[in-house]
């Protein structure tokens, strides 16, 4: 009775529905590509193909032959790129599920991230390598990046849990403020009377004690980097299996993360408290459950994974934080919104999404450097996949085949309705009708189905 | 059918199967012009689906449907619309924050050029709601008015595009005694002028009181069709349920032991207005004994319930429960000591997107059987609410991992009734709890309430309905307007003292504080 067939189940159909959406997403790029191929002199039908080859396949590409064919092949280069590039993704990723999954929408990922990337780079570039072990001040600026993200996730929440205050709106100030804060922390504050502990590095400025980097100001900002006071993500053998890349043992941390997310989630009594929150705050009351204090849970996991993301791709070792005065929010954070979306807010589709996401990326970074396309391409891409995927549900009912209910909350009932063909023709007129969906008429059934 | 000039419309054998069910099984309506004709039945015995088939949701497997004796299709209701069919939904689908007017000729705007010409609408809609005396103010938004009120919109939404066939689906559910009263009124009003109307149901004095002819559906089956003159409660309620059904509560006497919930001097703040919505108010509730809160809606019954259980935080006095003082405590210290089966079972009784053995231990996930280390054990919750399901009859569609969401009404409000008293607390608190159900469903709950006096629990019974009241209870307490006015023995009252202490026109001494 609980177990339906394959196809029947809930979680086929999202994933199927997912699926459909990416494919048909590479597929419009696809056109794009051979639309601007075909029309630019310098591309033509020839670059074109390459084009869309490169779409398709591109972690795959290795170079061009003398002929100037573009060769195929393992490309571990690539593939390591990816996973390092997916780490911060699934994490930002996460975060958006884990909101979503407690009925918040956590846009405030950006912030979260940037209060993550300030804490992780003050905390490993301050204490000395010299007397500390460089593995303890990874740890340490690891778990301070997630706490002050877990702080800045819980100031959305605690507006919400007892104030009533949308979550959306005080995200996207509180991802302002980060911006501004940052500017603060490390263009103008003066630490001065905390004088000793900052001064140990020689490449920040020791006169006034403030967080300037006074050595690699020569760029249009101030760039930080966690190798100079030799912190960094271990690789873990990672950069044997994929050569001259960049991944480590970041991507393992994310994965490992996303399990626990899932477990703690689907089968703990935190999880379950969060949910009956998320899904119906005034239930969750009835029975005893803290209403507000599982809002700010929520957010505040929200905001240290978001944060985690930021250590994990800033504690590598070998990225750099550029920074000039700070006027736009990390990217990464929102893309945490689209590989959410795709994974259908599930911890482990999260880990596939956001790996995934970062293919893209790396594919438009490839299409750069052996096409005279732009890399921007695969943006209209992703674009196109998030439109889909906020679709999913009407994608969804169109492979179940049956009848779409205007109303999304019988969907649990009508889902074990199998395909009935003369329900297919009738969607159209049945979403029009300004009244009425047969909501009544479906819980009816319901009962009597027994 | 020697004469089908008679019926406006006739469904004929008509057969609606739904994967695994057969929702409607071969039943025949037939509406004369100008009655009122009632379809009864239990929830779940196939009311809505046939409806649903007139109304043009539904496309039948077989059977055919008449309009004035030529047989018409109905594929969505935008053709039922054009053959003046209407509805009233049991939910009704307004737009809240739209006005009344807007509301009404949504769907059905006269334009000009483009532009709405509300004006010629607003006369129509004025007309008709004099002509039936559905008085409501047209520029009130619609969250702004009563349920009620919101009812009479959807009628006049029903008349302002000329329907002459009216479906009220379970109108009533919704209404308080004097609204249920009007809108009575308005029926046979339109039964006058020649409107012909279907009401679903499955209140027997309501059907008593306004139908000409009444059909019954049982499982999915048609039972048959009896003139209401011709026929008494206890026939018709033996048709809908298929066995004798006691509507008279049966039960001993009650013998009151310990006091179990003793409040003093209780006093809730309104969310509405500055005002307390509970004005210092002192009563108590005995082991063995089942009180029961009466009063007219919104006389304070829900504040004092959201008070005692904690959902709101009280402002005055005291609430001590089995000897312990509760009025500061959290929502979960009450529970220990108390079963609430809630007013508003969607927003307070389950989470509606959860499974209903996720529902089952809404409260109880956290106690040893169910959670090992902070991690739920499934199998266990799983067994639990399979034992729930099966002794109290929890009908669904696919067990313990059934949406509660996709439940019927009445399967929703047992799956509450389950949880609440398996949880074997010593005081429940039992706000509406047969509101909207059926007869069989009913006298179930009843039989249980009483069953759980018997074993000596205190039962604070919250109800609207006067029926329910003067046979379930064993003392009355009357609420009005935030304050107890008047404590009566059913056995030595009447349904006319008692509605006169409702309205206020009587109070006793001494039992309020001013």
């Amino acid at each position: 009775m609980n177990k339906s067939p394959l196809m029947q189940r809930d979680g086929t159909k999202k994933l199927i529905a997912s699926l459909l959406s990416i494919l048909i997403g590479l597929f419009f790029g696809s056109i794009l590509v051979l639309i601007v191929g075909l029309t630019t002199s310098n591309i033509g039908a020839k670059g074109a193909w390459d084009g869309i080859r490169l779409i398709f396949i591109g972690l795959f590409s290795k170079s061009r032959d003398a002929s100037g064919n573009l060769v195929f092949g393992m490309n571990t280069t690539n593939i390591g790129n990816m996973l390092f590039r997916a780490t911060p993704l699934i994490m930002t990723g996460l975060s958006v599920a884990v909101s979503q999954k407690t009925g918040l929408f956590n846009i405030g990922a950006p912030g979260q991230y940037l209060m993550g990337t300030m804490a992780s780079l003050m905390i490993s570039l301050s204490i000395p390598s010299s007397s500390v072990p460089p593995f303890v001040i990874w740890l340490l600026a690891f778990l301070g990046g997630c706490l002050a993200g877990a702080i800045w996730g819980a100031i959305p929440g605690i507006l919400k849990a007892f104030l009533n205050i949308n979550e959306v709106i005080a995200c996207i100030m509180t991802n302002w403020i980060s911006a501004n804060l940052v500017t603060w922390f490390f263009d103008i504050a003066k630490f001065s009377t905390m004088t000793g502990s900052f001064y140990c590095q020689t490449k920040w400025k020791i006169a006034d004690g403030s967080f300037k980097n006074m050595v690699e100001n020569t760029k249009s900002g101030y760039v930080y980097k966690t190798s100079w006071n030799n912190v960094a993500t271990p690789k873990l053998g990672l950069d044997k299996l994929f050569p001259d890349s960049q991944v480590n043992a970041g991507i393992l941390i994310a994965i490992v993360i996303a399990i626990v997310i899932y477990i703690i989630i689907n089968k703990t009594t935190f999880g379950f408290q969060l949910k009956a929150c998320g899904s119906n705050r005034h239930a969750a009351r009835y029975a005893g459950i803290k209403d507000r204090a599982n809002i700010i849970y929520s957010m505040s996991i929200a905001g240290a994974l978001s944060a985690a993301g930021a250590s994990l791709y800033y504690l590598s070792g070998n990225t750099e934080f550029s920074w000039n005065t700070y006027q736009s929010l990390p990217a990464i954070g929102f893309n945490g919104i689209p590989v959410a979306l795709l994974a259908v807010n599930n911890p482990i589709g999260v880990i596939f999404s956001g790996t995934f996401m970062a293919m893209l990326n790396i594919i438009g970074t490839q299409l750069t450097k052996f096409t005279a396309y732009n890399e921007y391409i695969t943006d209209v891409i992703i674009a196109v996949i998030v439109y889909l995927s906020a679709f999913s549900l009407v994608i969804r009912s169109l492979i179940a085949g049956r009848k779409k209910n205007t109303s999304v909350a019988n969907d649990a009932n009508a889902d074990k309705t199998p395909a009935k063909p003369e329900d297919t023709g009738k969607s159209g007129a049945d979403a029009e009708q300004e009244a009425a969906p047969p909501t009544d008429a479906g819980t009816e059934k319901g009962g009597a189905q027994a | 059918m020697d004469n089908s000039q008679d019926y406006v419309i006739e469904m004929l054998n008509i057969t609606k199967v739904f994967p695994g069910i057969k929702a409607n099984d071969n039943i025949t309506l037939q509406l004369r012009r100008g009655e009122i004709h009632a379809l009864l039945g239990e929830n779940g015995a196939g009311k809505s689906t046939l409806m649903s088939v007139l109304f043009g949701l539904y496309q039948p497997e077989e059977g055919v449907i008449k309009k004035n004796g030529e047989v018409v299709k109905i594929n969505n209701p935008n053709d039922a619309t054009a053959l003046n069919i209407g509805m009233v939904h049991q939910h009704f689908k307004l737009i809240e924050v739209f006005t009344v007017l807007d509301n009404i000729i949504l769907g059905a705007e006269t334009t000009k050029l483009g532009f709405l010409q509300k004006k010629e609408a607003r006369k129509k809609v004025e007309e008709l709601s004099k002509r039936y005396k559905l008085n409501v103010d047209l520029d009130a938004k619609v969250e702004d008015i009563t349920v009620g009120m919101q009812q009479r919109v959807e009628i006049l939404k029903m008349l302002y595009r000329d329907n002459e066939i009216l479906i009220f689906d379970e109108p009533t559910a919704v209404l308080t005694p004097q609204e249920i009263d009007e809108l009575m009124e308005i029926m046979r009003g339109f039964a006058k002028e020649g409107k012909s109307i279907l009401f679903i149901t499955h209140k027997l004095n309501e059907i008593m009181a306004v139908a000409d002819r009444v059909s019954v559906l049982r499982k999915g089956k048609y039972i048959g069709t009896v003139n209401v003159a011709d026929t008494n409660k206890q026939e018709l309620s033996n048709m809908m349920v298929g066995r004798p059904v006691q509507l008279q509560v049966q039960k001993a006497p009650a013998q009151p032991k310990e006091v179990i919930l003793d409040v003093k001097d209780f006093t809730v703040p309104s969310k509405l207005h500055h005002n307390d919505a509970v004005k210092h108010i002192s009563f108590q509730a005995r082991a063995g004994e089942i009180v029961c809160i009466a009063g007219i809606d919104g006389n304070g019954q829900s504040e004092l319930i959201y008070g005692l259980t904690g959902l709101e935080k009280s402002s005055g006095g005291t609430v001590t429960l089995c000897g312990q003082d509760i009025s500061k405590a959290s929502i979960r210290t009450r529970l220990g000591n108390l079963s609430h089966i809630p007013e508003d079972r969607h927003k307070h009784g389950l989470v509606l997107d959860f499974t209903l053995e996720q529902n089952m231990v809404l409260q109880r996930f956290r106690e040893k059987d169910f959670q090992h280390f902070g991690f739920i054990d499934n199998g266990n919750v799983r067994q639990y609410a399979q034992r729930l399901i099966d002794q109290f009859d929890v009908r669904s569609g696919q067990g313990p991992v059934t949406i509660a969401r996709s439940m019927s009404g009445g399967n929703q409000q047992k799956a509450i009734i389950a949880r609440e008293l398996d949880r074997d607390k010593p005081l429940i608190v039992a706000v509406q709890p047969t509101r909207g159900l059926d007869v069989g469903a009913i006298e179930y709950i009843h039989n249980q309430l009483v069953n759980e006096r018997d074993e000596g629990k205190a039962v604070l019974l919250v109800s609207l309905e006067l029926d329910e009241v003067m046979s379930l209870s064993d003392r009355i307490l009357v609420m009005y307007e935030g304050e107890i006015v008047g404590e009566l023995d059913p056995k030595q009252t009447t349904v006319q003292e008692l509605g006169l202490y409702m309205a206020g026109a009587k109070r006793q001494g001494g039992t309020s504080h001013e």
